[in-house]
C-alpha cells in the first residue's frame, strides 16, 4: 500500500477550542486539531466520544457551543456556496434520495457542479453494480446505496471529502470495494479525506493519519505508521497479588491483570519500560513486547470497556 | 439550479399533482353540476333568489379541500427530505441555503396557485353566465379565504415537516389548529371580505416558518 510523503501545506481543515455539552453531558472541551491538505485523516474514538458530533459540526449541520472550526480559511458557519462545491459529503448509511433513480440523481446534481462534474466517473463506478439505471435508490441494499453515494462524490471532483462511518452496514466484499477506490482516488488526485468508521481494519486500510478520541479530548494524532511502528503491547508474568506498576502517568494505558499475566500498552521502549520496572523493584519475568495492528492499538489506548 | 430543485420537486410531487388536480377541477365541475341541475330543476330566478336571502354559494364542497391539498403537498415534499436527514444533502448543495429552502416552497406555492385559478377560473367561466356580478362574486369571493387556507397549511405543514424536535413540532401542530380555524369560524357568504387583507399578511407570515425550522435544522437542535 502505499502512503504519500506528509507534506507542508496549509490545513484544509483547523479547528480550535472546540467545546459542545449535549443538555449538560460535555462530550468534549478546547479540542484543537487540523487536517494537511492531500492527507486522508481517519477519526477514532469509542461509541459516545464524539466522532459524529464533529463530523456535524464540520459538516455545518451543529453549532458548537464554543470555538470555531474553518474549512479552506472560511468559517464553516458563514461559509460560501461556491466554498461547498470543494466539499463532498457522504452521510452515515451512504444516504441519498431513496425517491430518485440512478439517471435522476446524476442529473440532479451536475446541474450544481457546471463545468467540473465527471459524469463518467459516476457511471463507470456503477456498471460494477449491475443495476438498472432506472432502478430506485429506495429499492437498492446498502452497498449499491454506497456505491451510488461514492459515484456521485468522485463525479462532484471536491477538494476534500468528509464521510460519516462510511463502512456502515456494507459487507466485506462492499467495503474492500469503497476503500480501494477512495484510497486510489484521493491518492491520485491529491485530495483531503476526513472520514470516520467503526471498523479499524479499514481505517488502517485507509488512512494516513489517525485521530484518537477518547472520553472529553483527543488522546492522541499522529501518522498511522508512526502509531504503529511505536505503540507496543507489553505481557509479563507477575507475581499472585503484586498489583499494577505505578510508571509516570501516562505510560502506561489500560493495564490489565489476568491471574498471573500482566498486559498493558505503551510508547515506551523495552529498554525504558524494564528500566521503569526495575526502579521501582517491581518483580517480573517473561517480559514481551509486540507490535500491533491498528485494532490492537485503539483496543490498547481506549480500553475495551 | 433552480430549475434543478423545481426537478427534484417535480421528482417528489408528481402523482400526488396529478390527483390534486384532478380532484379540485372534479369537485369545482361538480360544484357547477349542481348550479346547472338546480337551475334546471327550479329555474335560475329561484337560485338567484336563494342566493340573495339566504347568502347560498353552491362552492360549500370547496370549504376544506384547499387545505386538504396544501397540506397533504406539504407532507408529500418535506416527509422525503427529512427521512434520514436527507435534507442535509439539499442544504449542503453549493446554492443558498434560504434560496434553496424557498425553491422548494416556490414550487409547491405554483402548483396550488395554479389549482385554485383553474378553480376559480372553470366557477366564474361557469357562473359569470348564469348569474349577476354580484352574485357570481358572491361565490367566488367567499372561495378565497379556503384558499388562503391552503396556503397557509402549506407553509405550517412544511415547518413542522422540517423542524428537526417533535417538542416544537407538537408545539407548531397546535398553532397550527389555531391559526387555520380562524378561516372557518364564519360561514356567511363573503363574512371575510373585511379581512382578507389581514389574513393575506397572516399567511405571509407563516411562510417564515420553513426557514425558522431550516434554521433550527442546521444548528443541530435535538429533543
Amino acid at each position: 500500500m502505499n502512503k504519500k510523503s506528509k507534506k507542508t501545506m496549509e490545513p484544509i481543515i483547523q479547528c480550535k477550542n472546540l467545546t459542545h455539552y449535549y443538555g449538560k453531558r460535555l462530550i468534549y472541551k478546547d479540542l484543537n486539531f487540523s487536517v494537511p491538505q492531500g492527507r486522508i485523516l481517519g477519526l477514532l474514538g469509542k461509541n459516545g466520544t464524539g466522532k459524529t458530533t464533529t463530523i456535524n459540526i464540520l459538516s455545518g449541520y451543529l453549532q458548537p457551543q464554543a470555538g470555531e472550526c474553518k474549512i479552506f480559511g472560511e468559517d464553516i458557519t458563514k461559509m460560501s456556496p461556491i466554498m461547498r462545491k470543494e466539499i463532498g459529503l457522504l452521510i452515515e448509511g451512504h444516504v441519498q434520495y431513496q425517491f430518485m433513480n440512478l439517471q435522476e440523481i446524476e442529473r440532479f446534481y451536475a446541474a450544481f457542479y457546471p463545468g467540473k462534474w465527471k459524469k463518467e466517473a459516476y457511471y463507470a463506478l456503477l456498471e460494477k453494480l449491475k443495476v438498472a439505471p432506472k432502478q430506485r435508490i429506495s429499492r437498492m441494499s446498502c452497498g449499491q446505496r454506497s456505491q451510488v453515494a461514492l459515484g456521485l462524490i468522485l463525479a462532484q471532483d471536491p477538494s476534500l471529502l468528509i464521510l460519516d462511518d462510511f463502512s456502515l452496514g456494507l459487507d466485506p466484499g462492499y467495503r474492500r470495494l469503497f476503500v480501494d477506490y477512495l484510497r486510489e482516488y484521493a491518492t491520485a488526485e491529491n485530495k483531503t479525506v476526513f472520514l470516520t468508521s467503526h471498523i479499524i481494519q479499514d481505517m488502517e486500510r485507509l488512512v494516513d493519519d489517525c485521530i484518537l478520541m477518547d472520553y472529553g479530548k483527543i488522546l492522541l494524532q499522529m501518522p498511522v505508521d508512526e502509531l504503529l511502528q511505536t505503540i507496543r503491547r507489553y505481557t509479563m508474568h507477575i507475581p499472585e497479588q503484586q498489583g499494577i506498576p505505578q510508571i509516570a502517568h501516562h505510560s502506561l494505558y489500560h493495564p490489565n491483570v489476568l491471574g498471573n499475566t500482566l498486559e498493558f500498552f505503551s510508547f515506551l521502549s523495552l529498554k525504558e519500560v524494564q528500566q521503569e520496572l526495575t526502579k521501582q523493584n517491581y518483580y517480573f519475568t517473561h517480559l514481551k513486547a509486540e507490535k500491533v495492528g491498528l485494532e490492537d492499538a485503539f483496543i490498547g489506548l481506549t480500553g475495551k470497556y | 439550479m433552480i430549475q434543478a430543485l423545481f426537478y427534484k420537486e417535480w421528482i417528489k410531487t408528481r402523482w400526488f399533482l396529478l390527483v390534486a388536480l384532478l380532484t379540485i377541477i372534479g369537485v369545482t365541475g361538480y360544484c357547477i353540476l349542481r348550479v346547472y341541475r338546480a337551475g334546471e330543476l327550479n329555474g335560475m330566478d329561484h337560485l338567484w333568489l336563494v342566493m340573495l336571502t339566504r347568502g347560498v354559494t353552491f362552492v360549500e364542497l370547496l370549504q376544506y379541500l384547499p387545505l386538504a391539498i396544501g397540506g397533504l403537498l406539504a407532507l408529500v415534499q418535506f416527509v422525503p427530505e427529512m427521512q434520514k436527514s436527507c435534507l442535509k444533502l439539499t442544504l449542503h448543495l453549493p446554492h443558498s441555503a434560504l434560496a434553496t429552502t424557498y425553491s422548494m416552497l416556490l414550487w409547491g406555492t405554483l402548483f396550488l396557485t395554479l389549482c385554485f385559478c383553474i378553480s376559480s377560473g372553470l366557477l366564474y367561466g361557469y357562473l359569470h353566465t348564469v348569474f349577476t356580478t354580484e352574485l357570481w362574486q358572491q361565490s367566488l369571493f367567499t372561495t378565497f379565504p379556503w384558499f388562503l387556507a391552503g396556503y397557509m397549511a402549506y407553509f405550517l405543514t412544511s415547518a413542522i415537516c422540517l423542524e428537526p424536535t417533535w417538542k416544537r413540532r407538537i408545539g407548531y401542530c397546535m398553532m397550527s389548529l389555531v391559526l387555520l380555524h380562524l378561516f372557518f369560524l364564519n360561514h356567511t357568504a363573503q363574512a371575510y371580505n373585511p379581512l382578507l387583507p389581514f389574513l393575506i399578511l397572516l399567511t405571509l407570515l407563516t411562510a417564515t416558518f420553513p426557514w425558522l425550522s431550516v434554521l433550527r435544522f442546521k444548528a443541530g437542535c435535538q429533543d
